[in-house]
């Protein structure tokens, strides 16, 4: 997605008026930059994934999915700006965006962490702990600064497996007990259904973009599942979950868990299965992964149509 | 209804999530110094804050309780993080030992323990739920404990804030605007547990401590943003002045008002050969002549210590009510200098007695070769030329002299007179005008530099009609004199070796006439500048400073 256009574009010199066509498409190309490179489209993805989980619950409307996506919004910023020298070789483009607008982004990302648990508070002491998840999963994830070269500790981001599972874990916790506890609901099996469909489509959307990483990843030492078992591999264990995450949202629907319309999650299971078939055969990753990130958009389209 | 209580959630909210800004901010500059302190702390305003939001929002005694036992953790973290804060962002971070802030973290540890181990009751006497203002309130009454760290929390507060009220009257924007923001985001809060504390406030159990904190977090946003906080910091400060102080080439005693020698520089015990232990003694013990400084700020004192001569300058120290406390004493090593001097001292009588004496010599014998010979005249007129520069180095030797003493000063009429009354008797085809003098007195080193300007203008003049001009006009401070000529005028490459103020093998001046000028006006605080006339010679400008008699 990044690699075609540049990030930084040249704006159309002379009168705007003159050069309306050229203007609006520089303008547009830039308002792209900005929501791709600053993470604001995985925000609002994030938001849309609480969305669904609500609707599938059902819960009723809650600040959860803002809560949701500024939360996103600034951990993936935070991430970003202190990973742009290590991410320059994997996606230049994002990596020139972050360091050159470092401090701006990383602004915008306080503001919006302090938007969140704003907003949380209103949910109370639970939901403020869910709130406050991503963020301590994040430092615990990517931060250098824990002394782990004494007390041998290595930073979760390096152990294989661990680091998709935390981020899986985190994600699954936040999407689906946050509107819980916005909602004041206890937890039921729907809950844990929808819990294991999160884990495990988050778990998969995040090995996707390591394909595109292995060569950072292995030059920096992190091991992922494409670079311990390479790209047809890592296809076939992406395939894996699908079918595991459809046999489970169908058993479910079937034993009366989660309600009929819930069956629409297995069009995003599709779409994901679509999405895993290109991998490795040509495809352009960034496309890839974008693409699989927007599973959530299309399902939740769905879900909205047939409700 | 709308009462203070209903509105006090939305405004605490608020007072988080610009706390979460601004720790979120202070987070990314935690290396800097004070950056981890400050992050604790405002980590344990939002912790207070968020409890008491939870706390109303509870509907039982228990649950209520639960809140206010719990808040004690960020309770206690905020004045150990504020003293920690202050000292390692102004520069005292020996004191940031774990040693030391383990025995600061003592108290609240306790308290922690008292408040969540069941022993809340040595904080509060008695609980009871009120209804007032539409809200459900927690009282709680104060036991030994909560007097306990009450007292130390401000304790903690009054010692964090002695090294940043230094800082307001910093030199630099910044520092005073950091450390006001800093006093207020500090004070804010202290005043309203204080109004809790001495029972001021008409909510009944309501500690607004919490809700001060949303003038801290604007506070501190306002130092982190505006004013660069943990960006620009003045921690260095502290150390920089000792590291002058002990690194400085001059010897430095520091004299208290008893004149006992009270600090000392490295530079200092090696001149008088004796280590730190001397600090205490009576300063006569080791400076000889020292009741000789007996001003208030006083300058060339010099003293013998070994065999080396120093010059002593004495500093005076007052206090903020301009009383006394004592003086520095910084003795600056003039041993090159004094050598200098009595080099000076022989080339000014070589110069004076040897070179003229033996021109004379020279001038007598190539006499006695006869009228009619010319080389004789050669010789006669080469003599005199070597009389003549002896002359000027001599004159440059005495300018050296004069500069070096206290600064005399002279009527410039007089020298003005007496110079030109000088060139007009030995150069009377010179047309020597002298169109006004100011009735100012200047630096009286300008008598050489004058004579030279006019000697020169005169003497070397070639034109048919051999003219001098001479005049001044008085400024502010300052006066200004002009010699201008119609002579051949002054060449380009020496102008510019002049201006360059050194001379090398192939680019030097035709002699020492100009340097004379240069020096001597250097030595009386002036500029001097070279410019062509029209049609024709040069244009001599000197300003110089006034001087009183």
């Amino acid at each position: 997605m990044s690699h075609e256009t540049p990030a930084v574009t040249e704006r159309p010199s002379g009168t705007w008026y003159r050069n309306l066509g050229a203007t609006l498409l520089w303008n547009a190309r830039r308002a792209r930059d900005v929501l791709v490179y600053s993470s604001a489209y995985l925000a609002i993805i994030a938001a849309a994934q609480v969305v669904l989980a609500t609707s599938v619950l059902p819960l009723g409307t809650t600040l959860a999915p803002a809560v949701v996506g500024l939360v996103t919004f600034a951990v993936y910023v935070t991430d970003r700006v202190a990973d742009a020298e290590t991410d320059a070789a994997a996606v230049p483009d994002q990596a020139a965006f972050a360091s050159k607008h470092g401090d701006i982004l990383y602004v915008a990302a306080c503001l919006a962490y302090g938007l969140a648990v704003s907003l949380a508070l209103l949910g109370g002491p639970m939901a403020l702990a869910i709130t406050l998840l991503p963020g301590a999963f994040w430092v615990v994830y990517a931060a250098d600064w824990l002394p782990g070269g004494e007390l041998g500790i290595r930073r979760l981001k390096d152990v294989f497996l661990l680091n998709s599972t935390v981020v899986a874990l985190a994600w699954a916790v936040t999407l689906v007990f946050l509107p819980l506890a916005f909602a004041a609901r206890t937890v039921t099996p729907g809950v844990a259904v929808v819990f294991c469909y999160f884990f495990l489509r988050v778990f998969s959307n995040t090995e996707l973009p390591n394909i595109r990483d292995m060569a950072a990843d292995r030059e920096i030492g992190v091991r992922t599942i494409p670079t311990v078992v390479g790209v047809h591999r890592t296809r076939q264990v992406l395939y894996a979950l699908d079918l595991l995450t459809a046999a489970l949202v169908a058993s479910a629907v079937v034993a009366g868990y989660l309600p009929v319309a819930s069956l629409a999650l297995l069009v995003g299971v599709v779409y994901s299965t679509v999405v895993v078939s290109r991998v490795g055969r040509g495809a352009d990753v960034d496309r890839l992964t974008t693409a699989a990130e927007c599973e959530f958009l299309v399902t939740l389209v769905v879900l909205l149509v047939i409700v | 209804m709308v009462t203070v209580v209903s509105l006090l959630t939305p405004l605490l909210v608020v007072t988080v999530g610009v706390g979460v800004v601004a720790a979120l901010l202070a987070w990314r500059e935690r290396d800097e110094p004070g950056g981890k302190p400050l992050v604790a702390m405002l980590g344990g305003q939002i912790w207070w804050t968020v409890t008491l939001i939870f706390k109303i929002q509870a509907e039982t005694l228990g649950g209520k309780l639960f809140w206010t036992n719990v808040s004690w953790v960020g309770v206690v973290l905020i004045p150990v993080a504020w003293l920690l804060f202050a000292l390692e962002y102004t520069g005292r971070d020996e004191y940031l030992r774990w040693r030391y802030v383990a025995a600061l973290m003592v108290v609240p540890c306790v308290t922690i323990v008292i408040a969540l181990g069941g022993y809340s009751d040595l904080i509060y006497v008695e609980n009871h739920i009120v209804t007032a203002y539409g809200a459900v309130l927690l009282v709680r009454d104060p036991g030994p404990w909560f007097w306990v760290i009450a007292g130390y929390t401000y304790l903690m507060g009054f010692l964090g804030s002695i090294p940043l009220f230094e800082l307001i009257r910093s030199d630099a924007l910044p520092f005073r605007g950091q450390s006001a923001a800093l006093l207020v985001g500090t004070l804010a809060p202290l005043v309203g547990n204080a109004l809790y504390v001495a029972g001021a406030v008409p909510v009944p159990g309501l500690d607004p401590t919490p809700i001060a904190f949303a003038v801290s977090g604007v506070a501190y946003l306002g130092a982190l943003t505006r004013f660069q906080l943990l960006g620009t910091s003045p921690s260095p400060n502290w150390r920089a002045r000792r590291l002058v102080f002990e690194r400085m080439q001059e010897g430095a005693l520091v004299v208290d008002r008893h004149d006992s020698v009270v600090d000392m520089n490295e530079r200092a015990g090696e001149m008088f050969g004796v280590s730190r232990d001397v600090l205490g003694d009576p300063v006569r013990s080791l400076v000889p002549g020292y009741d000789r400084l007996d001003g208030a700020d006083q300058e060339g004192v010099t003293v013998e210590i070994g065999e080396t001569t120093y010059d002593v300058t004495s500093s005076e120290i007052r206090d903020f009510h301009d009383r006394h406390l004592g003086r520095v004493l910084t003795f600056h090593d003039i041993d090159e200098y004094v050598r200098q001097q009595q080099r000076l001292e022989v080339l000014n009588r070589v110069f004076r007695h040897n070179i003229r004496t033996e021109t004379n010599i020279i001038d007598g014998y190539a006499g006695l070769l006869g009228d009619g010979s010319g080389e004789a005249q050669k010789v006669r007129e080469s003599a005199m030329r070597i009389a003549e520069t002896g002359e000027k180095a001599r004159r440059i030797i005495e300018v050296f002299e004069r500069g070096r003493g206290a600064t005399e000063s002279a009527a410039l009429t007089d020298i003005v007179s007496k110079r030109t009354a000088s060139a007009r008797s030995e150069h009377p085809d010179v047309d020597i005008e002298v169109e006004s003098v100011a009735d100012v007195r200047v630096s009286g080193v300008l008598e050489h530099v004058v004579g030279n300007l006019i000697e020169n203008a005169a003497e070397h003049n070639d034109a048919p009609d051999p003219r001098v001009e001479v005049r001044t006009e008085a400024g502010e401070g300052d006066v200004e004199i002009v010699v201008a000529d119609n002579g051949p005028g002054i060449d380009a490459n020496e102008r510019a070796v002049l201006e360059r103020g050194s001379e090398r093998p192939l680019d030097h001046a035709s002699g020492l006439g100009l340097w004379l000028v240069t020096w001597g006006v250097d030595i009386a605080g002036g500029d001097v500048s070279f410019t062509d006339n029209h049609p024709r010679g040069s244009v001599v400008t000197v300003t110089v400073p006034t001087l009183s008699e």
